[in-house]
């Protein structure tokens, strides 16, 4: 199996479509609409990469979620904003005591799970915005080891929360209510079936297939992984910045790859080459 | 009305009253003394080993090889406030090493085994990955080889470890052989205050 680079989606700048200074999250919409979060805006991609709408945040976005109504959630610091599809904002959520740095956001069908990178956890909110419970707390190191500053997480089509928890080079599996259900993965510095450096992966995201795309940083790569957490393909290395880390990686309903380049600013498109999926 | 005061305890209130006069002036005269001092020292945002965007590249040795000291005055030191306290730490491992039995690299990076790795409270031996582990560096085996400062760098690591002269160590060339030597100009003379500043230890003074 293998993928090849074949777009390349906004970038550094001022302009339209441009980030200045901070490209963090992606996600995309059920119609294949990419979704990018970073400065304080969101910028709307459709599936050809052409900017379709964007709109200004109270402060610098770290997290993007679209449900599948089309509301947009915005994870920041200390608070999400909410947004109509047309990006006007229909309402905000602050929690000081548990809304620390969101770095992910996910939703499901009666809940919006937060990811939370200043206490280490994932909070499970209702769809009014209260707190229902934590999720990977109970553990001797209370949480999740995230020493490069982000969680990430992405939940499967039956409801199971995958985390990234790099500090143990794994990912772990919970469900809602906060049961650890499994976990894969190990160090190893030499073989990509493994995750190398002091923490890896750093950003996960499940696709068609219930395949596990996972991103790592020093030196950068993006990986496909099997639901077992059996390594499918290496997806790229040396076309990112070997500086970037954090890279938020999302995939469509075509199975196209997206990965953002924290240090470029931009979002590199992969996809399958012909007759990859027949062989895997 | 006051309660009339013993002697005895009188004389441990003077006493008291003494020492930190005393510690007082001291304090003061080594500060006073120390303001005006000029020193070496190394400004982490210009050494290559720990400046931010160089990576990939071999680290830098000219702090070691070129220091008119013996073993060199500069050591690695690692700012706990910032160490992510990793259980697999890329200053200690060499994290390209081949896995050993017990899942960790099975090669230590430092080439003088200075670094000491101690686990924070107690490893639970079925998943030792679920703890915290402490990273501590012996000064008497270091000689700022730079190594372990350009694997902690981001987006490896958190930056935590960073060159430093010792001023117990070094002894004040007025001209430095590493300032020469260095292509970053990384090596200045600065006050006190500022030296400690720039070398990642205090505010700006």
């Amino acid at each position: 199996m293998q993928f090849r680079q074949v777009q390349v989606i906004a970038g550094r700048g001022s302009g339209a479509g441009k980030f200045a200074a901070a490209l963090c999250s992606i996600c995309i919409d059920r119609q294949d609409h990419l979704y990018a979060a970073g400065d304080s805006q969101v910028a709307v991609f459709d599936a050809s990469g052409s900017l379709q709408k964007r709109w200004s945040l109270s402060q610098p976005a770290s997290a993007i979620a679209v449900a599948d109504d089309g509301s947009v959630y915005a994870g920041q610091s200390g608070q999400i904003e909410i947004f109509d599809n047309a990006g006007r904002l229909t309402n905000t959520w602050r929690d000081g005591e548990h809304l620390g740095e969101v770095t992910a956001i996910g939703l499901v069908r009666d809940a919006v799970l937060v990811a939370d990178a200043r206490d280490r956890c994932l909070r499970r909110y209702s769809k009014a915005g209260q707190l229902i419970n934590n999720i990977g707390q109970d553990n001797r190191t209370n949480g999740f080891l995230i020493p490069n500053g982000t969680l990430d997480f992405s939940v499967d089509r039956h409801g199971m929360i995958h985390a990234a928890n790099p500090g143990k080079h794994r990912v772990e599996r919970y469900s809602c209510e906060g049961q650890l259900a499994g976990q894969f993965g190990h160090f190893d510095g030499r073989d990509p079936a493994g995750f190398p450096g002091c923490c890896n992966p750093t950003n996960i995201t499940i696709g068609p297939l219930d395949r596990i795309y996972v991103t790592e940083k020093a030196g950068p790569r993006a990986k496909v992984l099997d639901s077992g957490g059996n390594l499918l393909a290496v997806i790229a290395t040396d076309v990112f910045d070997p500086a970037c880390k954090n890279m938020d990686i999302a995939v469509d309903s075509r199975g196209r790859v997206y990965v953002v380049d924290t240090v470029k600013l931009h979002i590199l498109v992969f996809e399958a080459q012909a007759g990859a999926e027949a062989e895997a | 009305m006051s309660e009339p005061v013993s002697r005895r305890k009188a004389l441990k209130r003077l006493a008291r009253g003494a020492a930190v006069v005393g510690m007082g002036g001291t304090a003061g005269y080594l500060m006073q003394k120390a303001q005006g001092q000029i020193v070496w020292q190394i400004d982490s945002a210009k050494c290559l080993n720990s400046r931010l965007g160089e990576v990939g590249i071999k680290a830098c040795d000219l702090c070691l090889k070129e220091c008119v000291v013996s073993q060199s005055a500069v050591r690695a030191v690692n700012e706990f406030s910032k160490c992510g306290r990793c259980y697999i730490c890329p200053a200690y491992y060499n994290v390209n090493s081949a896995v050993g039995r017990d899942g960790l690299p099975s090669e230590k990076l430092c080439p003088r085994d200075a670094i000491a790795r101690k686990p924070i409270g107690e490893v639970d031996p079925s998943d030792p990955a679920n703890n915290f582990y402490e990273y501590i560096i012996d000064e008497s085996k270091c000689d700022g080889c730079g190594k372990c400062v350009m694997a902690c760098k981001e987006p490896a690591g958190l930056g935590s470890i960073q060159l430093r002269v010792r001023h117990n160590l070094c002894v004040n060339c007025n001209s430095c052989a590493i300032a020469i030597a260095c292509p970053k100009a990384a090596l200045m003379q600065w006050e006190v205050p500022k030296a400690l500043f720039k070398s990642g230890v205090s505010t700006p003074p």
